[in-house]
């Protein structure tokens, strides 16, 4: 990929002076879905200031993430092998398209959602995505958020990291 | 825009509970037998629904991915060196060891043009292969091979029954009166997508795909519809394609109230008062998750390659939220070479692939 998309607004979580994420109404247990949805906040935000986003019609979601919800998928399996049953907030919250969802409905983006465990260099492999996207003509940007939550080694805090970028749309080059 | 019939189905292989290979799907759909049972292959005591469709002796999922890949190379033809040059893109559950699934399927398949895995809940398959599409139409491989596989196993299971999203009947019911949800089934398939001056003996052309999103809820359907018929539409017009050339709508259809009746809402603004015919295999084969989009791709061309249409089972009548064309009684004579299959997701992610008969 020569160049790639231009780059439209940029964000982290955390970035200095952040704490935990805020949490998201019907989301539990987990900072992965309350993290997904504060970086992209504050990436949309500064690309466009307030909600929802005024050329968002075929924005396009595409969340890259190696390993997922770690914490959410470890108490499922705890659950289920225990012989209990999870409660059913899990059930949505058992794929990242959910948070995905929840970030097109709050910034009305209404082009693909699409999930990848990345194979390479997850922004690049994103990138690469999103490239595809662009050219295909199914998006005409698209909001590329990559995340990974550690492994709980039992002390860690901020296990985990995300960065939000948007690609494309806008002014071109 | 993909040039008319740019990019090409050459290989195509799936295993459900409806038995191993292509031939064995289009056999079940059109006999109509729905094959869900009791699950023998975990517990579930703890739950409040006891059934799926489940292929007996079913391997390891590494196994039987690697065993689809191979059967759609060589039903394609492609050899070692078209192999090398071909891009893997995989679709199955997200979490750890996907990545390296992902890439032990491509070395072990002796793919070796790039790896991919997509873990878009029930749109992973099919968002595989519009990627694959797109990659071939703008000339980056001559080769695709995109490959899926969800096999029933106890904590996806115990999450879609602690949502109470699983039928309390025993069977799916899509766009019927009296359904009371989906019940999962096994599926694993593999295709290989190929440019068509390369492609020497195609199965079905894949025409046109869209991918839209809803923008209206984590995990509930816009209810009008209108993301899944931007993606129908997106699909016809990449293909060039008038709505009223379909032949044939393998519907996403889950069994689920709000799901069906959004989908029908979406085929009654794409297609109008003169409709399509329409069946959800999946009430005979069950939702293969991440998988599904794939399995019943491979339904379609199979249907398409036949030209029959399978029934709509499990079906107990009308429900005036889905005024759809459901296909009853026996299978109908399709009436054209072009066909539409629908997938959604939680995220309002839609999906649609047209393929037509080679």
């Amino acid at each position: 990929m020569s160049g790639g998309p231009p780059v439209r607004a940029e964000a982290s979580w955390p970035e200095p002076g952040d704490g935990a994420p805020p949490p998201v109404p019907g989301f539990v247990h987990s900072d992965f879905s309350p993290l997904v949805a504060a970086v992209a906040e504050r990436c949309l935000s500064r690309a466009y200031g307030q909600r929802p986003a005024p050329d968002g019609g075929r924005t396009a979601v595409v969340l890259v993430t190696a390993d997922g919800d770690r914490d959410s998928a470890a108490h499922v399996r705890r659950t289920v092998a225990a012989g209990g049953r999870p409660g059913p907030l899990f059930f949505f919250q058992s794929v990242p398209n959910s948070v995905a969802g929840h970030v097109a409905a709050r910034w009305g983006l209404g082009g693909p959602v699409v999930c990848l465990a990345p194979t390479g260099d997850p922004r690049r492999d994103g990138a690469a995505e999103a490239d595809l996207l662009l050219h295909d003509g199914d998006a005409d940007a698209v909001l590329l958020v990559l995340i990974e939550q550690a492994p709980d080694d039992g002390g860690a805090r901020d296990r985990a990291r995300a960065v939000a970028v948007l690609l494309g749309g806008g002014d071109r080059p | 825009m993909a040039e008319r019939g740019a990019v090409q189905l050459t290989g195509v292989h799936a295993i459900s509970a409806l038995g191993r290979g292509a031939e064995a799907q289009l056999a079940g759909v059109l006999a109509a037998t729905p094959a869900f049972a009791p699950v023998g292959r975990f517990d579930t005591g703890p739950r409040r629904v006891d059934a799926a469709a489940t292929l007996p002796d079913v391997g390891r999922l590494p196994d039987e991915l690697a065993e689809a890949v191979e059967v759609a190379c060589a039903d394609a033809g492609l050899n070692a060196a078209g192999r090398a040059g071909a891009a893997l893109l995989l679709a199955v559950h997200g979490g750890v060891g996907v990545p390296e699934l992902a890439t032990g399927l491509a070395r072990r398949t002796g793919l070796g043009g790039g790896t991919r895995a997509y873990t878009t809940a029930c749109v992973s398959a099919t968002s595989a292969v519009a990627a694959g599409a797109a990659l071939l139409a703008r000339g980056d491989r001559d080769a695709v091979v995109v490959a899926a596989g969800y096999l029933v196993e106890p904590d996806q299971y115990a999450l879609f029954d602690t949502g109470r999203a699983l039928a309390t009947d025993g069977a799916v019911r899509p766009f019927s009166a009296g359904r009371t949800g989906l019940l999962l089934g096994d599926g694993v398939a593999a295709v290989v997508l190929q440019r068509a001056r390369s492609a020497r003996d195609p199965v079905a052309d894949l025409l046109g795909w869209g991918r839209t999103g809803d923008a209206f809820h984590p995990c509930q359907p816009e209810p009008s519809g209108r993301g899944l018929a931007r993606a129908a539409r997106a699909a016809l017009d990449r293909a060039g394609l008038p709505p009223e050339a379909v032949g044939y709508v393998n519907a996403n259809a889950t069994g689920t109230a709000g799901s069906d009746a959004s989908e029908a809402a979406a085929l009654g603004a794409v297609f109008g008062a003169a409709g399509v015919p329409v069946s959800s295999t999946k009430a005979v084969h069950g939702h293969a998750l991440e998988a599904s989009g794939l399995l019943e791709l491979v339904v379609t061309v199979q249907v398409l390659r036949h030209g029959k249409l399978p029934v709509n089972a499990g079906w107990r009548g009308p429900d005036p939220h889905c005024p759809v064309d459901v296909i009853l009684d026996a299978p109908r004579p399709a009436a054209t070479r072009y066909a539409l299959t629908l997938n959604a997701a939680f995220g309002g992610a839609n999906t649609a692939l047209l393929v037509g008969a080679a």
